[in-house]
């Protein structure tokens, strides 16, 4: 006759601990794992904008960021900047140059698209619409969330690459052609993937659209 | 062995990226803010750290105190508040590094003018009886580097008496030194005699630096002539 055992007390404290640590362990992987659980998805429709015609969307992992652009202060750049993104040319385009805290960069219509990614080449493609003149002679305060054209070492060489900074950058003015901020949607940006030893990143984010709110 | 590169492997892995937007601009390393609010638009960086720049690390710069710094600053200021914003623009000169015992491949320089990364390093410890003249010195660098087709070498050259030979470069030769001549005949300093550049940019800073050049010195007299005539060409609103 095989005689039934009662666990201990001890034993079934034992058992409920293990069974909470293993809750635990498992809720925080899941939380972990999802970077952007606590970050605010901004829906445009949601926002009453004054200037709907200088307004673009950009769609990113987590969620959208909300750019005002500015064409008075650059018209050029500004133009270059909705004629790529009203022909989606953004769209796929991978988050190649990321430095945590302080700088986004993307727009390699070239070497960096989804599909045929070029870590050899990327950060040197064009759009194939050619290089337009710096646009320096505003005054603009680099601060928080500012959208710049970014460039090669001299001047006018401006194309379809673009930079969020996501600090104060005082020493940009003057330097690169802002064209824009961002006025929602900062957060998304710190969730863009970076790397802690390499500006240029493996296995980059992408841009999953951009596009203008009119 | 193994374990040796697993070590060191480990470290280059945790290294962190530390993002330095003033090596992100002008290429150089270990470099501070100074002051970047200036009337004319300035930048001024300071070596916290001693640096190398070129492809052989053969240009060298040390750092310095803060009590040096402030002091040369006020003077390099002063000098280069001369300068208007706009005309700095034009020649492009934007930034302005302090730092002390400035030397390429070990021969000591005042200054280094690259006007491609709009930036000027100065050496905040050479010859303290001529520092504030070497100042404007080194901004004709950057002129002349901007505008080479203005100060056109030849043309200089014929000013000089028919027999004077420049050195082929201006530290090729041990005649260096900055004392202006009082009989001037023809060159302001010895350090004129070494190069055709080095020449204008003693004549441009003597001019800046309000220094009488004789009036009984033709040849003087044309090259400062020369000077004022093409530096109006930059920028037609210049005041000496």
């Amino acid at each position: 006759m095989i005689k039934k055992i009662r666990a201990s007390i001890s034993e079934k404290i034992l058992l409920i601990f293990l069974m909470i640590l293993a809750i635990v362990s498992l809720t925080s992987y899941i939380i972990i794992k999802n970077k952007c659980l606590f970050v605010k998805n901004y829906n445009p429709s949601d926002i009453q904008f004054n200037n709907s015609q200088n307004i673009a969307i950009l769609n990113a992992p987590c969620g959208n960021v909300i750019i005002e652009l500015y064409p008075d202060v650059s018209p050029i750049a500004v133009e270059r900047f909705k004629t790529l993104i009203r022909t989606n040319r953004y769209d796929g385009i991978a988050f190649h140059r990321v430095i945590e805290n302080k700088l986004i960069q993307a727009g390699d219509l070239e070497f960096g698209r989804r599909n045929s990614l070029d870590y050899g080449k990327i950060g040197t493609g064009q759009s194939g619409l050619g290089t337009i003149n710096s646009e320096l002679e505003s005054e603009f305060n680099f601060t928080k969330g500012s959208v710049g054209l970014a460039r090669t070492f001299r001047n006018n060489t401006e194309d379809s690459q673009f930079f969020i900074i996501l600090e104060d950058e005082p020493l940009y003015e003057g330097e690169y052609t802002p064209v824009g901020r961002v006025i929602y949607g900062i957060k998304v940006l710190n969730k863009i993937k970076f790397l802690d030893n390499s500006e240029y990143i493996l296995r980059p984010d992408f841009i999953n659209t951009f596009k203008m709110l009119n | 062995m193994i374990f040796l590169r697993a070590i060191l492997l480990s470290i280059f892995l945790i290294t962190p990226l530390k993002a330095n937007t003033i090596y992100n601009l002008i290429k150089i390393p270990n470099l501070e803010i100074y002051e970047i609010n200036t009337k004319n638009n300035l930048k001024y960086f300071y070596a916290a750290r001693p640096f190398r720049l070129g492809t052989q690390k053969n240009i060298i710069c040390l750092n310095s105190n803060k009590k040096n710094y402030d002091e040369k600053y006020k003077i390099i200021n002063q000098n280069l508040s001369k300068y208007s914003r706009n005309f700095l623009k034009i020649i492009n000169l934007k930034y302005i590094v302090l730092c002390k015992n400035l030397s390429i491949s070990g021969i000591y320089t005042a200054g280094i003018p690259d006007n491609i990364m709009k930036t000027l390093i100065l050496d905040i410890e050479f010859n303290k009886k001529y520092f504030e003249r070497v100042i404007h010195h080194e901004v004709f660098h950057i002129i002349n580097l901007s505008y080479k087709e203005l100060f056109n070498e030849n043309e200089w050259i014929n000013f000089n008496k028919k027999d004077f030979q420049y050195a082929k470069c201006s530290t090729c030769t041990d005649k260096i030194d900055l004392n202006t001549y009082i009989d001037s005949d023809g060159f302001l300093t010895e350090y004129s005699k070494t190069t055709p550049s080095e020449d204008m940019a003693e004549v441009f800073s003597h001019i800046m630096f309000n220094i009488n050049i004789s009036k009984n010195d033709s040849i003087l007299q044309k090259k400062k002539e020369f000077i004022i005539r093409n530096i109006l060409k930059v920028d037609k609103t210049f005041k000496f």
